[in-house]
């Protein structure tokens, strides 16, 4: 027991890898616990229009902070479908989803004023607004149809999951919103034909398709 | 009763040249088991978090974990051509031997952070081929070269056994990225 040359490296092995955990943990629960207040879209007396109308300088102010990181789960107001945003680090992935046979993805960035510019396949499009990192306010047309919505800001476990697989030769695409009193609305693609998605298990992920036990994940953009 | 003079005796542990406790295989081996089965059941039971923090300059986590490990199989590669320079098998300047603990630190150190981005963030899945795999033998190779890392410490181990684990860890880092980081490249590009 002369070396301690490979005890060291497992060790540094062993503090960079609780660093990191450390690291993550941390930097996951910064934005739950940030005090800081949104200035732009409280409703100023100033402010007559009702969108944020964008400013004719491009440099935002130095007071206003990019949207955080969050997850935004609600309904269309005409109750016909569901609709999920997650937003990352300026950018966001949303899904549309009717629960039977419409849905859609949607991806783009988000401006530092909060607005959120979609696109997602056949044409689909989503504009939004993110209002003081509580809720996500716009329209969405999809497939032919234009809804208003209204997405709330979810806690785990709701939210926008998604899993992709390759079961029994067939390509799979799954989608689902996990809403805040439990509702999931989901809708399942084998090889582009949409149908209704099993229920996933919404603390694991876990979901049963086609005999295949597959994990759906939290979607990022 | 007679008893036959010839009749074989029980063989006694011939006190001669030293017969290593089995301590020396057994506590490596348990340390490596536990470090093993101790990753996998975290990623299992922990509920995947599915985000982590990014690097700046790349685009994607799987971007910075892909690149992560191809640099830990680099140094992985080096890590075996050093090794046959230290047995002789190859020419190889004075430094090898430094060269071959660097380079392992340097892969190992590499591939930590990319650990613990997949079990924190994604768990231990088992849902595809690729999928299971990798998972198992992501567990299976920091078990692995835990146990190889003690192992160093034993002298006067079988000449075999140190070229046997390290090539196990070898292989089992060459599978991981074959199932990891080169299933990205060809799925997404390689990116950055």
């Amino acid at each position: 027991m002369k070396r301690p040359g490979p005890l060291l490296t497992l060790l540094a092995g062993l503090v960079l890898g609780l660093f990191l955990l450390t690291l993550n943990v941390t930097s996951g629960t910064r934005n739950a616990s940030s005090s800081y207040q949104e200035p732009a879209p409280s409703p100023t007396p100033t402010a007559g229009a009702a969108s944020p109308a964008p400013s004719p300088s491009p440099s935002p102010s130095p007071t206003a902070a990019p949207p955080e990181d969050a997850e935004y789960a609600g309904r269309t107001d005409d109750d016909s479908a569901a609709i999920a945003v997650t937003v990352r680090d300026g950018k966001a992935i949303a899904y549309f989803c009717d629960g039977r046979t419409k849905e859609s993805w949607l991806k783009g960035d988000v401006e530092d004023d909060g607005t959120l510019r979609l696109t997602g396949k056949h044409g689909a499009k989503l504009d939004g607004t993110i209002e003081a990192d509580r809720r996500i306010s716009g329209t969405v047309d999809v497939a032919g149809g234009h809804h208003a919505f209204t997405a709330d800001r979810a806690k785990k476990p709701s939210g926008l999951y998604r899993a992709t697989a390759t079961v029994r030769s067939a390509t799979i695409d799954a989608g689902w919103i996990v809403l805040r009193d439990g509702t999931q609305v989901g809708v399942l693609t084998r090889d582009g034909e949409p149908s209704p998605a099993p229920r996933i298990d919404p603390e694991t992920g876990a979901v049963t398709i086609d005999g295949r036990q597959l994990t759906a994940r939290p979607a990022t953009p | 009763m007679t008893v036959d003079p010839n009749a074989a005796t029980q063989g006694f542990p011939s006190p001669g040249p030293a017969r290593p406790h089995p301590a020396r295989y057994l506590v490596p081996a348990l340390v490596g088991a536990a470090v093993a089965v101790g990753l996998g059941a975290y990623g299992r039971i922990h509920d995947p978090a599915g985000t982590s923090f990014n690097l700046a300059g790349f685009s994607s986590t799987g971007a910075v974990k892909s690149w992560l490990a191809t640099a830990a199989l680099f140094f992985a590669l080096v890590q075996v051509a050093s090794a046959l320079m230290l047995y002789g098998k190859l020419p190889g300047p004075r430094w090898s031997e430094a060269l071959h603990r660097w380079s392992g630190r340097a892969a190992f150190l590499l591939a930590v952070p990319v650990a613990v981005h997949c079990l924190y963030a994604l768990g231990y899945q088992t849902y595809e081929t690729r999928v299971f795999w990798h998972s198992l033998l992501g567990c299976f190779f920091f078990g692995a070269f835990s146990a190889k890392m003690l192992l160093l410490r034993s002298e006067r181990l079988p000449g075999w056994l140190l070229p046997l684990v390290g090539g196990l860890v070898f292989t089992v880092l060459t599978i991981i990225w074959l199932t990891s980081a080169l299933w990205f490249f060809r799925t997404f590009g390689v990116t950055t």
